[in-house]
């Protein structure tokens, strides 16, 4: 079978006032239907790039050139309504911070409704059946009456798990989490990385998961991309990264992160 | 010795409605615990615990609504003029995000010569000097005394703000989730530094963070908050290695690890 | 809800009694005596009491000011015997120059400056909200550069200039238009069209060229938000993303402004009114500074502050329906 996302040779290009600057150079990897991928680096490594621009959503003045192909479809060649088709449809994504990403204006449940009818259409009764189950999914509790609140009116994890609902409603085959958890609390955050690896693994949908915590990735990803200033500095297993990494890079950063479990050292005197 | 009591510390936050019906939320509720001189303590919680009200109060940057808070044996709950400048001598805080706490349009010297100024002290030998000095204390390059901070990292603007935090010799550092928006590689050098700076100069911290595992790496004491109470507090090893209170251990459950089997091999090669 | 709009209609109630207070502080005791200016040049010392006895002048300063409030809610009577004039209530005070209570000058004149003012707000908001949202959508281009160079210099040029060169090139030169008059629209809708054209155009123009300048810079801003990100990777149309998503956010703060500017209209457009001869709150309050008519003075003072006051609380009300964030919401 046929990998979902095939990403070859990505560079994403700025153009400012000094000339282009490439932001992302050269990357290349695969996201196989049923797998997590994560993409792990410090601010300033060109992730967040990379996703954006797996999806066409790169800001204004940034180019990419290269190859991204979702399940066949030529995701750069593509056209904008063409782009606009894949996008929540076949392609979901979900964001750092999950307040700011939604509407402060309209209803959690209209934000979602109106993305299942535009690529599914029907009547906003049947729309609504819909987002109430895709609610229920994500385990918001009462979600025929929370779908009548507006955004402010949840807890940051709640409000997450909205931006899930809505990323799944039209069941893509693939979703990009761009630092999902990241804003959230611990143990929030904790509750959060399960529903996401439960779905995925109930949907069989592919995911490219983006952080700059690696112990998050080694929970989540069965492959994992480490990238630092727009370059792809490792590629691998989990196990392999993990366990035997081969770049530098990749053994410092694995060497700064505080570990919870190791012997304490002098300082508790 | 103890150098900061806060007792039954509370702060209620009341919004007023129409027609002032009043709603009262109790951000922080009876905390109290000691500073002792030298050691760090640590406050830990997530969001809406109250430990940053909790620093802010012990920093008399928000004034309590019940307890009290003595420093050095003296009462400073509602310290004014020469006693609160005295306090503010001696205690100094380190924010969360360097840019927004350090004025864009001052010069890194006057950054650092700032609180010196407030305080009425004489730097040693010239502004510029003093200034250097402080940069070379937190591994800065005392060359770019005349930058603005915006010409610096992010691992280097929160170096300046720890600089002017030890300009005035304080007892005492807050410091206010001061590692928790840098990136892992620059938080583990700060935090190192941190530590050396303590080890220089003996004072304490008091440090307020979400991250326990950042925690583990620079107090000896740990409090854990939960909705506005300190639920448990000891010294490091016992509130990680055998945490007594449930909250606590249900937070560090949720800690994400890398999978011990793998860390295991890494090191086995490394 | 019902808790909250009676705080505010109580704190409308107060604040209106302060206007009323400061502005008869203003008038009757900062300003020349009015029974000199209306007694004129042939007076004597004996005729100037009697003035002052028929307006009330001689008695203290909060006799005369509960006999002005109390003239609101009941009417009040000047002078006595044959002398005697009535003023029905609401009594705003009595021009002695017109020979009229003040409120029927207002009550006549106040259609005429609700016209200027609806009529002009209709064309600004349009004008004002097409042009920023293209410029927004346009950002950099040509078109965003003119149209902003434009309201630039169109909200710079004063009013009365505009004023005169219009009258002069539509009316003089090119006798397109009518010289303005205030007929009511039943009479002959033509000619009340034509009559108000130029002051709406002239009141629209500086209005429109501010409104498209903070619509641009609104809509600039909220295409910048995460929502508008999120919207995107949606796949909704552009047109729905802009008109569901951006619209909203980012003119909802106009709102405020709008109703504040429409409501300070409200209370006359002096300079416009008087260019063209309407015969306005505006110009009356023209008319009545020329004459130093203090009572018209006074009851235009009130009815501009009037209008503020209510706009104050009708935009919040309006923001709470715009905005979930700020609903009020039961207990």
């Amino acid at each position: 079978m046929s990998d979902l996302l095939v990403v070859e040779d990505l560079t994403v290009t700025f153009s400012t006032a000094r000339g282009p600057v490439d932001v992302v150079k050269d990357v290349s990897f695969t996201v196989g239907r049923d797998e997590t991928v994560g993409i792990v680096g410090e601010s300033g490594s060109g992730k967040s790039m990379t996703s954006l621009a797996i999806m066409g959503l790169l800001p204004k003045g940034a180019a990419a050139r290269g190859t991204i192909r979702l399940d066949g479809t030529d995701v750069l060649g593509a056209s904008p309504r063409e782009l606009r088709q894949l996008r929540g449809d076949r392609m979901s994504m979900i964001f750092q911070d999950p307040l700011s990403s939604l509407n402060p204006y309209y209803t959690v449940g209209l934000q979602i409704e109106e993305l299942y009818r535009a690529h599914r259409g029907g009547s906003r009764a049947a729309a609504r059946e819909v987002v109430v189950g895709a609610l229920r999914q994500v385990g918001l509790p009462d979600p025929e009456r929370r779908a009548g609140h507006y955004p402010h009116q949840f807890s940051g994890g709640q409000r997450q798990r909205i931006m899930i609902a809505m990323a799944l409603v039209c069941s893509p085959s693939l979703l990009i989490a761009d630092e999902p958890t990241t804003a959230l609390d611990v143990t929030v955050q904790a509750q959060i990385l399960r529903l996401l690896a439960d779905l995925r693994e109930q949907s069989g949908m592919g995911m490219v998961f983006i952080t700059h915590d690696l112990a998050v990735i080694s929970s989540i990803a069965t492959r994992v991309l480490v990238m630092r200033r727009g370059e792809q500095v490792e590629y691998g297993t989990a196990e392999q990264v993990f366990a035997e990494p081969r770049h530098d890079y990749t053994r410092m950063l694995l060497d700064s992160i505080p570990r919870i479990d190791d012997p304490l050292d002098e300082v508790s005197a | 010795m103890t150098l900061l009591r806060a007792k039954d510390l509370t702060k209620r936050f009341v919004s007023r409605g129409p027609l002032g019906a009043k709603a009262a939320f109790t951000a922080v509720d009876r905390v109290s615990f000691d500073v002792r001189l030298g050691e760090t303590l640590a406050v830990v919680g997530e969001s809406g615990s109250g430990k940053s009200t909790t620093a802010r109060m012990i920093a008399k940057l928000l004034e309590p609504s019940e307890g009290t808070l003595e420093f050095e044996g003296e009462d400073v709950t509602r310290a004014k003029g020469a006693a609160l400048a005295r306090f503010r001598g001696n205690v100094q805080v380190v924010f969360q995000d360097p840019f927004s706490s350090l004025n864009p349009r001052h010069t890194v010297e006057r950054i650092l010569m700032a609180p010196l100024v407030y305080q009425g002290i004489a730097p040693h030998g010239s502004r510029r000097a003093h200034a250097k000095e402080l940069m070379e204390r937190v591994g800065l390059d005392p060359d770019h005394s005349l930058r603005y901070p915006a010409q610096f990292s992010g691992g280097q603007a929160q170096r300046i703000g720890i600089a002017r935090a030890l300009a005035v010799n304080p007892k005492l550092v807050i410091c206010d989730e001061a590692v928790s928006a840098l990136d892992v590689s620059v938080q583990a050098q700060v935090i190192e530094l941190l530590r050396r700076l303590q080890h220089e100069s003996g004072f304490s911290y008091v440090f307020i963070a979400h991250d326990l595992a950042v925690v583990r790496q620079i107090a000896q004491r740990v409090a854990v908050m939960s909705k506005g109470r300190i639920v448990e507090l000891g010294t490091t090893a016992q509130v990680f290695g055998d945490p007594r209170d449930e909250y606590t251990r249900t937070l560090l459950a949720a800690i994400p690890r890398i999978d011990p089997e793998w860390e295991r091999r890494r090191r086995e090669r490394a | 809800m019902a808790r909250y709009l009676a705080g505010r209609a109580a704190g409308v109630v107060l604040i209106l009694f302060l206007v009323c207070l400061f502005t008869f502080i203003i008038f009757f005791t900062l300003s020349p005596d009015p029974a000199v200016m209306i007694c004129g040049k042939t007076c004597t010392p004996e005729r100037i009491d009697q003035i002052r006895g028929v307006l009330g002048l001689d008695e203290p300063f909060p006799a005369q000011f509960l006999g002005f409030f109390a003239g609101i809610f009941a009417g009040r009577d000047y002078g006595e015997g044959a002398n005697l004039v009535h003023c029905a209530a609401p009594c705003l005070g009595y021009s002695f120059q017109t020979n009229q209570s003040v409120w029927d000058m207002v009550v006549e004149r106040l259609p005429v400056s609700a016209t200027v003012a609806i009529g002009a707000a209709v064309l600004w908001l349009f004008i004002g909200i097409v042009a920023g949202l293209l410029s927004a959508v346009k950002e950099g281009t040509w078109w965003d550069r003119a149209a902003m160079g434009l309201a630039l210099g169109g909200s710079s040029i004063p009013n009365y200039v505009l004023a005169l060169a219009l009258q002069y090139v539509l009316v003089v030169q090119l006798q397109v238009l009518p010289f303005p008059q205030a007929v009511p629209f039943s009479d002959d809708p033509a000619l009340w069209f034509q009559s108000y054209l130029m002051p709406w155009l002239v009141l629209a123009t500086g209005y429109a060229c501010l409104y498209a300048r903070l619509t641009r810079a609104n809509v600039i801003d909220t295409l910048a938000e995460n929502f508008m990100r999120t919207a995107r990777s949606k796949g909704l149309s552009p047109a729905l993303t802009l008109r569901r998503h951006a619209l909203r956010p980012a003119l909802t703060p106009i709102t405020t402004i709008f109703g504040m500017d429409f409501a300070a209209l409200l209370g006359g457009a002096l300079i416009t009114e008087t260019v063209f001869g309407l015969n306005g709150v505006g110009k009356m309050a023209a008319d009545s500074i020329a004459k130093n008519d203090q009572p018209v003075i006074m009851a235009v003072t009130l009815l501009a502050a009037f209008f503020v006051v209510i706009g104050n609380v009708v935009v919040d009300l309006v923001y709470t329906r715009l905005d979930p964030r700020v609903r009020i919401t039961a207990r």
